[in-house]
C-alpha cells in the first residue's frame, strides 16, 4: 500500500468519525476544475479521492453519475487524460491517496490492459483502483501487478454478499475493503439505521484487520456521524458531483463550493 | 469464496464482470440452474410448456422455389412459428419457470425489436408474474406494434431514455433496476451478458438445432447440412442453432451480423469487421469501441441486431476457426425479406432477413450446396420501418 494510502487509513482509524474520501468524475466541468476542486477538499480535509473515469456505460451508477460522465465525455476526458490530472494534482504538492475508479473496459481498452492501466496509474502517482465491475475471482489479472507496484486494490461487499464473499473480498483488498450499505445504483440516500451499521459490524468482523470504508448514499454531515465506529472511512460521490454541476461557474466557484462541502462533512461529530 | 459451479468462460471470453451488487443474485441462478437441469419435473414442464403452448416443434421447411432461384438446397427452420412470431419464447419459457422455482414474483426485462419483450409479458401472463419491459425510446418508435402487444399481455414497458436509446441502453437500465430488487428475476433475452446468462440462454434455446437436425435427417434422407446460417445480435438464435452441429466438423457455421449502411463507426453493428475485444455488460467479448474503451452508437435496420457486442460463445466459436461471422447490410436484409416473402409467402423479421440477404449475396459460393437456415422470427413488427423504405417497390 502507498504511504498517501496509509495515511489515508490512518487518519479514519485515529478519528473519531470516519476521514472523509470523496468522489469526483474526472473532468465533469474541465480539466482545470477537476484539478481545483481536487485540491480544494484536500485542504477542507479530504483523505482520499476516488477519482471517476468517464465510462459510457456505468452499469453501477445512477443519473447524477451516469450524466456527469456523459458531460466529461462530450468535453474530451479520455482515460489518459484521466491520469494526466493525477499526475498535476501530484505535481502540484497534493497528499490526498488518489484511487482511479473506473468500469473495466476504458483499462482494458483504453490504457492497454490491466497490467500496463496499473504501471500507468503509478507512473502519473496514483495509488490504487476501484472496478467496480471486476470481482475478486477475476481480478488477478489486475492484483499481480498492483502488489507489484505497491497499488491498492478495492472490492466490495453488499448486504447480500455471502460471509464467504465478504471475506474474500476483504482479503483480496489491500488499501480498504468497499462496503455498501444498501441495495440499488449511486445517487440515492441511504438510510443509516441500527440495521445498516449493525451489518457493517459484521463486515468489520468478518474482514479482520482490513479497513472499511462506506459509499453510495453518503451526502451530508448526519451521515458521518452516524457512521463514527462503524467504518474507517465514507466515501461521498452524488451529492458532490451534484452540488458540483448546479453551481457551474469557474474552477475557483467550483473548489469554493466543494470545499465547504467537505469540510461540513469532516466537522461532523459522532452521534 | 461461494462462487460459480459451472464453467464461467468459452475459452477467453465470457466470464462474470459484474458489480457485486448483482453477484448475489447471479450466483443464486447458477444454483437454481442447476437444480432445475437435475429434475425431472422441471424439464418434463418445460418440455409440456414448449408443446403445448409454444408450438414446438416448429417446422423445418424446404423452401422450394427460393431453392431454385438461387441454386441453393435451403431448410428453413421455422422459429417464426413459435407462438408470440419468434424464437426468444424458448428461453423466456425456461427462464421464467427458474424465476418461479426461485420464488420471484416480478421479471424484468429488456428488448430491442420488442420479440424478447413480447415473449417475457406472454410467459409473465402465463404464469402470472409481473412483468416490467425495458425498452430504449428509438426502439418504441420503431416497434410500435410489440409495445402494444406488451400493454395489451399486462406488462409496463418503461421507455429508456439514455445513452443512444437501444438495446444497449435498454439491458443497462435493467441491470440497474434488477440490482435494486432483490424480489425480481432479470430475464435477458439473449446468450450474453454475466454468467450464468450466456450458458442458461444457450441451454434453453439449443432445442432449435436439435429440432432442426433431426427433422434435416428425416426430411432430406441426407445426414447433414453443409451449412448452418443465422443472423447474429447477441447471438441468441445462431447459438440455438449452432450447438447441435458444432461437434460435427463438415457443416459450416456462419453468422451473419448487421452491416447497417457503411463501415464507420455508428454505421453499423459489426463486431467482427469494426469491434475489439473488451467488456460490456458483464462479459468479455467483442464489443464496438473506440480507441478509450467508450461503447460506440450502432446502427441497423433491425432493432434485434442493433447492439455493440456479441455473445461470448460466438466470439470464442470464431477464435477457434469453427464458425464464421459475415456482415449483409441493410440493403441486403430488404432484398432477402423481398424475396422470402415473394419466393415462399413468409414474410421473415429483419433480423433473419440478414442471413436471407447474405445468403442471397453468396449464392454463387453455395451452389448445390444444403442449408439450414434459421429463421428467428416473422416480419409482421417490422412493416413500419420496410414500407416507407420500400416505397412502390412493396
Amino acid at each position: 500500500m502507498s504511504a498517501f494510502l496509509q495515511a489515508a487509513i490512518r487518519v479514519g482509524r485515529e478519528g473519531a468519525c470516519p476521514a472523509i474520501a470523496p468522489y469526483l468524475t474526472a473532468g465533469d466541468g474541465g480539466f482545470e476544475r477537476s484539478l481545483a476542486v481536487m485540491h480544494a477538499i484536500e485542504k477542507a480535509g479530504a483523505v482520499c479521492l476516488e477519482l471517476g473515469l468517464p465510462f459510457s456505460d456505468p452499469l453501477a451508477d445512477g443519473p447524477i453519475l451516469q450524466a456527469a460522465a456523459q458531460r466529461s465525455l462530450a468535453g474530451g476526458m479520455t482515460p489518459v487524460r484521466t491520469l494526466e490530472l493525477i499526475r498535476a494534482y501530484r505535481e502540484e504538492g497534493g497528499l490526498m491517496a488518489v484511487l482511479l475508479f473506473s468500469y473495466i473496459n476504458p483499462l482494458f481498452v483504453g490504457l492497454g490492459g490491466l497490467g500496463a492501466s496499473a504501471e500507468r496509474l503509478a507512473e502519473a502517482g496514483g495509488d490504487g483502483f476501484v472496478v467496480p465491475d471486476l470481482p475478486p475471482e477475476l481480478a488477478q489479472e489486475l492484483q499481480e501487478p498492483c502488489a507489484e507496484l505497491g497499488l491498492g486494490t478495492v472490492f466490495f461487499a453488499t448486504p447480500r454478499s455471502s460471509p464467504a464473499r465478504i471475506r474474500a473480498a476483504a482479503e483480496a483488498s489491500t488499501g480498504f475493503l468497499y462496503c455498501v450499505g444498501r441495495t440499488g445504483v449511486t445517487g440515492q440516500r441511504t438510510c443509516f439505521d441500527a440495521e445498516v451499521l449493525g451489518w457493517l459490524d459484521q463486515v468489520r468482523a468478518l474482514a479482520g484487520s482490513t479497513p472499511l470504508a462506506v459509499g453510495f448514499g453518503v451526502a451530508e454531515p448526519a451521515d458521518i456521524s452516524a457512521l463514527a465506529g462503524h467504518t474507517d472511512l465514507a466515501i461521498s460521490g452524488s451529492a458532490l458531483v451534484q452540488l458540483l454541476h448546479r453551481t457551474g461557474g469557474s474552477p475557483q466557484d467550483g473548489a469554493q463550493a466543494a470545499h465547504d462541502f467537505v469540510a461540513a462533512l469532516c466537522r461532523a461529530q459522532p452521534k | 469464496m461461494s462462487s460459480f459451479q459451472l464453467p464461467t468462460h468459452f475459452g477467453r471470453f465470457g466470464g462474470c464482470y459484474a458489480p457485486e451488487t448483482l453477484m448475489p443474485a447471479l450466483l443464486e441462478l447458477e444454483a437454481a440452474f442447476i437444480e432445475s437441469q437435475g429434475d425431472p419435473g422441471f424439464t418434463s414442464e418445460l418440455a409440456r410448456l414448449a408443446r403445448d403452448f409454444g408450438g414446438r416443434p416448429t417446422p423445418l421447411f424446404h423452401a422450394q422455389r427460393l431453392s431454385k432461384e438461387w441454386g441453393v438446397d435451403l431448410w428453413l427452420k421455422r422459429e417464426d412459428l413459435l407462438h408470440t412470431g419468434a424464437h426468444k419464447l424458448n428461453n423466456a419459457m425456461g427462464q421464467a419457470l427458474l424465476a418461479r422455482r426461485m420464488g420471484k414474483k416480478r421479471i424484468l426485462a429488456e428488448t430491442g425489436a420488442g420479440q424478447h419483450g413480447v415473449a417475457s409479458a406472454t410467459v409473465c401472463a402465463l404464469l402470472g408474474l409481473e412483468c416490467v419491459v425495458y425498452m430504449g425510446e428509438v426502439d418504441i418508435e420503431r416497434q410500435r406494434p410489440n409495445v402494444e402487444r406488451m400493454r395489451l399481455l399486462g406488462a409496463r414497458v418503461e421507455s429508456v431514455s439514455s445513452g443512444q436509446r437501444t438495446l444497449k441502453d435498454a439491458v443497462n437500465e435493467a441491470l440497474r433496476a434488477w440490482v435494486s430488487d432483490p424480489d425480481a428475476h432479470y430475464l435477458l433475452g439473449s446468450a450474453l451478458g454475466p454468467h450464468p446468462f450466456p450458458t442458461i440462454v444457450a441451454a434453453f434455446h439449443s432445442v432449435i438445432g436439435e429440432e432442426a437436425k433431426r427433422q434435416f435427417q428425416e426430411q432430406s434422407g441426407v445426414e447433414l447440412p453443409d451449412l448452418a446460417l443465422a443472423c447474429v445480435g447477441g447471438g441468441s438464435n445462431a447459438i440455438g442453432l449452432f450447438r447441435a452441429f458444432l461437434p460435427h466438423q463438415q457443416v459450416a457455421l456462419m453468422g451473419v451480423e448487421a452491416g447497417g449502411r457503411g463501415s464507420q463507426p455508428g454505421e453499423h453493428a459489426a463486431r467482427w469487421l469494426g469491434g475489439r475485444e473488451g467488456v460490456l455488460h458483464g462479459c468479455r467479448t467483442l464489443v464496438l469501441s473506440d480507441e478509450h474503451g467508450q461503447i460506440q452508437g450502432t446502427h441497423s435496420i433491425s432493432a434485434g441486431l442493433d447492439y455493440p457486442a456479441v455473445g461470448p460463445e460466438h466470439a470464442d466459436l470464431f477464435d477457434q476457426g469453427r464458425a464464421r461471422y459475415e456482415v449483409a447490410g441493410d440493403a441486403e436484409a430488404l432484398a432477402g425479406f423481398q424475396a422470402l416473402g415473394r419466393f415462399e409467402g413468409i414474410l421473415p423479421a429483419l433480423e433473419s432477413s440478414h442471413a436471407l440477404g447474405w445468403l442471397m449475396t453468396h449464392q454463387g459460393d453455395w451452389q448445390g450446396k444444403r442449408v439450414v437456415l434459421g429463421l428467428s422470427g416473422r416480419g409482421d413488427k417490422d412493416l413500419v420501418t420496410v414500407l416507407p423504405l420500400l416505397g412502390d417497390e412493396a
